[in-house]
């Protein structure tokens, strides 16, 4: 899957189902402040991944993913491989 | 008026939280659709006899077991609770019957007498049941720099760590043969979820004189005692946020409740529901709850004895026609596994006067009459009862043999009795299935995404009357504090 097709289909995933103004997803932008997670949330933000990519994001990975470019940098470099 | 807790829904969760909450001194209203207080733990009454719906027996209430401290401080140790047999739970699988011993060593020994190759790996077993029933408590240490949660020992398949542990597949089965009370599904089932359904009934094992409404009693009257108030006959519609926390559960009667703090122990879908409008709860935690799959329901048949025929037997007896305990629910074949339970004769004779017979039912079989009411389901549905209940007494006079001449009635619940009564979806007796290859997402927080709301019940972490107890510490944690809570359980 090209990286630009992950950004678009990520960003719109994230804005519909956290109800959040996409023009905000920016590369840099901070994904937990911008879609404003907290511990039950991110949760959320997991199962959300798991269930479009069918990629599971382990906590240690998790700590690592703090702009959105890292959120589609890990889609991309995971996509396919968990089965 | 405005309350400082208001909990939607007076199941065995729903009463606990009013009863420690209130006991705080904090000022409760529970709120009940239903017509008395109870949830599960009602029983109902058909010719002057109480058939329970959900409760049978409990374990572990013997002081420093598990249950001990929290039903004290509960006021349910005042009840008429009566030790079953040291061989309390009896599985009889084909010809052979097994027993489960009360106590950890002399449940070993006795096991070992019909699988001594299996000695050492029976001490393991009970090793690991005795570990996670000291782990429990641990979660709500406040000095504890564990995590708030076990995730690690919901990550374990319970079938995958039976198979490793015993060589011998029927000791495994005999070993799950007992677990009726719990969803066995290979596939899913945490270890924790296997073994917390199981380790306190071997500390002891302990039924009740009397039905499960001594339960809902005794927990109403303190609840009162301490100021609560509950209200039957209230079905919450809505519960109305205002600047991103809730402030009103309003009643299809009409009637408007405010509170600073909610708890919803009605299953955390219908509770989605209920919250009409909000800023906090968004889409994706809504989908992620309505996507969570339930467990198998079950079926039961109330069975009235006639008198002087059958002894009392302080016992539960399951029943197989076949070996395999782990998949015959799912297979569309005659009933082949029953838990055959019986009610203490509270006139002092030796003889019951009713039975119970229970086995899991899946909601697709109850799917066809999914849009009908109770009392009119049709005749189909009435067949579909009557062949089952046959099915469980054919299987049960295995164990009572001649039990079909000593029944004058009988009366039967589906999952669609459950779901009308309790409005749990799909009259799932279990609640959420917990799945252990994702705990993180089937295991649930009390917490919501609305600050002040918070769920309890079956559904969240552990069922049953240990699980249920347990997770309404948990959600008293979040409200009181783990201090509170932590010295509640450790007296």
């Amino acid at each position: 899957m090209a990286r630009e097709d992950i950004t678009k289909q990520v960003n719109a995933i994230l804005a519909e189902e956290f109800e959040v103004d996409p023009t905000l997803f920016t590369p840099d932008a901070n994904v937990k402040d911008t879609l404003s997670l907290d511990s039950l949330s991110l949760v959320d933000l997991v199962a959300i991944i798991q269930q479009t990519y069918k990629i599971k994001i382990p906590a240690t990975d998790l700590r690592e993913i703090q702009t959105f470019d890292n959120l589609y940098d890990y889609i991309e470099s995971h996509f396919g491989q968990n089965g | 008026m405005k309350y400082d807790v208001i909990i939607i829904g007076s199941g065995l969760g729903g009463l606990e939280c009013a009863h420690i909450l209130s006991r705080a001194g904090m000022n409760v209203l529970l709120l009940e659709r239903g017509t008395q207080a109870g949830g599960c733990l009602l029983s109902y009454k058909r010719l002057g006899l109480a058939f329970d719906t959900g409760f049978h027996y409990v374990g572990g209430l013997y002081e420093g077991q598990s249950l001990h401290a929290i039903f004290e401080y509960l006021g349910l140790l005042r009840l008429p609770w009566e030790r079953l047999d040291t061989y309390f739970d009896r599985v009889t699988i084909e010809d052979r019957t097994f027993a489960f011993a009360q106590g950890y060593d002399r449940f070993v020994r006795t096991l070992a007498e019909d699988f001594p190759a299996e000695r050492e790996a029976l001490n393991r077993y009970v090793n690991m049941l005795k570990r996670i029933e000291e782990q429990q408590f641990d979660m709500l240490n406040p000095q504890s720099g564990k995590p708030s949660f076990p995730f690690k020992l919901f990550e374990t398949s319970a079938y995958q760590y039976l198979t490793e542990t015993f060589r011998d597949p029927l000791l495994i089965n005999v070993l799950c043969g007992t677990s009726l009370k719990m969803e066995l599904r290979r596939e899913s089932l945490p270890l924790f979820t296997f073994a917390h359904g199981n380790s306190s009934f071997i500390e002891s094992s302990w039924r009740l004189k009397g039905d499960g409404s001594l339960i809902v009693n005794s927990l109403v009257d303190d609840i009162r005692r301490h100021g609560g108030e509950i209200l039957c006959n209230s079905e919450v519609q809505v519960l109305v946020e205002k600047d991103g926390k809730l402030v009103h559960a309003v009643c299809s009667n009409g009637e408007s409740y405010e509170g600073n703090i909610f708890i919803s122990n009605v299953h955390p879908a219908v509770t989605c529901d209920l919250v009409k409008q909000s800023d906090r709860m968004k889409k994706i935690y809504r989908n992620r709850i309505a996507g969570l799959e339930n467990t198998f329901g079950m079926f039961t048949v109330s069975l009235c004895i006639r008198s002087r025929t059958l002894k009392y037997f302080n016992w539960n007896q399951y029943v197989y026609d076949q070996p395999n305990v782990w998949t015959f629910y799912l297979e569309n074949s005659p009933v082949s596994g029953v838990l055959v339970s019986c009610r203490i004769p509270e006139d002092g004779s030796e003889y019951v006067q009713q039975v119970d017979l229970l086995t899991p039912m899946l909601w697709s079989k109850c799917e066809p009459w999914n849009m009908t009411e109770v009392g009119r389901r049709g005749e189909e549905y009435k067949a579909m009862k009557k062949r089952v209940a046959e099915e469980c007494i054919i299987l049960a006079e295995r164990f009572i043999p001649g039990l079909r001449d000593m029944i004058t009635g009988y009366y039967t619940s589906t999952p669609l009795t459950y779901r009308d009564y309790t409005l749990t979806p799909e009259g799932t007796a279990y609640g959420l299935r917990k799945d252990f290859r994702d705990p993180v997402m089937t295991v649930l927080s009390p917490r919501t995404p609305i600050p002040n709301l918070f769920l309890t019940g079956q559904n969240l972490m552990l069922h049953g009357l240990h699980g249920v107890t347990m997770t309404t510490l948990f959600t008293c944690a979040e409200i009181l504090g783990k201090e509170h809570i932590w010295n509640i359980v450790k007296n």
